[in-house]
């Protein structure tokens, strides 16, 4: 092998930008006096160059192109024409309420990478974290499955709540509404019942001789409590609420709190 | 260019629109952050608007994309500075690149990129947008320094062919 050999590769690896600092600097002086090094750069330099232009608007796995939101461009043409006296700090929540859903950074990588085949110790430990990334993101999903359905149980309850076909029977503190076969309890200003201790709601069902346990719950800090009785509403004739200890009781262990018909 | 350094807003303005693609996908790229990647990408023009003279000449494709390249890594590791850099201080007056830059596009330079054997082209996006030298490519593939650089060589050698190709110069 030719000497040389070896500086030529070090060539590339210049070319390429992955030689650290002090041999960068050795093969600049070298290529100062040695032409066949010289050329050997500009051979490979395009190349590098090409590899740069390769991550262009490169395209995510739904096929859109990744390219930077138009605020960005807004944003930067404002100081330079200088309409911002100074440069605009700007605002997190403006940037983030307007910039479009961007697909998650490691599947546009993934996809950019798409030509790197995934067989090669180079890329086990990307694929690693892309495994992962997808298991947090499915996890992510179900989490906002679980939160729609529960803000989709709320705008039900409120639209219950205040509806003028609704029924409310009032009880100290609160009420007892019924809309349809659906049933709740809407306190305002419960206490905090004593440590170890929650509130229990009892039905008594038409035609039935004894109340049976339904719901336990606790009130918020403002002594608010809304709380969505599970039972079919038009078959209940009864309400009641007490003080048992935490897990609920099969019998009310104390005098209630309010005992509400519901005729 | 030369308008840009006259100040010229207009100027500014075609010259985001022709590369803010370029320099967007190179930060992404590297950062894999889509607002880590616009900081970038509006540090990087901003610099051209405000210090335009740092351009020598030359291809500015090719600058633009080195200096895109060099500030997305040192974003990376902001505790410890860049250990390599792209040489933006040599001008490119190769007549060639000028002409492989006007006619090939970046789908094109991903074909061809695809082409090379995998032993090849992972050193060389290592080394680009991972901004690792080449001792900790060696290091991390368990492959020996040698042959990594003789690789990476080869790969740029095959590229460059493959871009003539498409280019007939
Ligand atoms: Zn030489």
């Amino acid at each position: 092998m030719n000497p040389h050999d070896a500086m030529l590769d070090d060539i590339a690896v210049y070319a390429l930008g992955a030689l650290p600092r002090g041999q960068a600097r050795a093969v600049r002086e070298h290529m100062a006096t040695c032409p066949e090094c010289t050329a050997e750069y500009r051979r490979l330099k395009p190349a590098v160059d090409a590899v740069a232009y390769s991550a262009e608007a490169c395209r995510d796995a739904a096929g859109g192109a990744v390219v930077p939101s138009p605020r960005l461009k807004a944003r930067i043409m404002d100081q330079v024409r200088g309409s911002a006296a100074r440069p605009r700090p700007y605002n997190v929540g403006e940037m983030r309420a307007v910039r479009p859903i961007v697909w998650p950074a490691y599947a546009v990588a993934a996809a950019c990478l798409a030509v790197a085949l995934v067989t090669s110790a180079f890329n086990i430990s990307l694929n690693e974290e892309l495994h992962q990334s997808q298991a947090q993101l499915a996890q992510l999903g179900t989490h906002t499955k679980l939160l729609n359905r529960q803000v989709a149980a709320q705008r039900t309850e409120l639209a219950d709540l205040t509806s003028t076909e609704s029924q409310h029977f009032a009880v100290e503190d609160g009420e007892v509404v019924r809309h349809g076969n659906r049933l709740y309890i809407a306190m305002q200003s419960m206490g905090m019942p004593p440590r170890g201790k929650v509130y229990q709601a009892w039905i008594m069902r038409k035609g039935g001789k004894q109340m049976t346990p339904s719901v336990t719950f606790m009130p918020d800090h403002s002594g608010v409590a809304v709380v969505h009785v599970p039972a079919r509403a038009s078959q209940i004739v009864e309400v009641a609420v007490s003080v048992e200890p935490e897990g609920g009781s099969k019998q009310p262990t104390s005098k209630p709190a309010f005992v509400v018909k519901l005729t | 260019m030369a308008r840009v350094r006259t100040k010229d807003a207009a100027a500014f303005e075609s010259l985001y629109d022709a590369y803010h693609r370029l320099v967007y996908g190179i930060a992404f790229r590297v950062v894999s952050d889509a607002t880590a990647a616009e900081d970038i990408t509006q540090a990087v023009f901003l610099k051209i608007w405000t210090a335009p003279e740092r351009f020598a000449g030359g291809n500015f494709g090719g600058w633009i994309a080195r200096v895109a390249r060099n500030k997305a890594i040192d974003s990376v590791r902001r505790k410890s500075p860049a250990e390599t850099e792209l040489s933006d201080a040599m001008p490119d007056s190769d007549l060639l690149e000028e002409r492989v830059f006007s006619e090939i596009d970046a789908e094109s330079v991903r074909r061809a990129l695809a082409q090379l054997p995998a032993e090849q082209r992972e050193p060389i996006e290592l080394g680009f947008f991972g901004g690792i030298t080449h001792a900790e490519i060696a290091r991390r593939s368990g492959i020996p320094l040698g042959t990594i650089k003789t690789r990476i060589r080869t790969g740029l050698g095959k590229l460059r062919s493959a871009l003539e190709g498409t280019v007939r110069v």
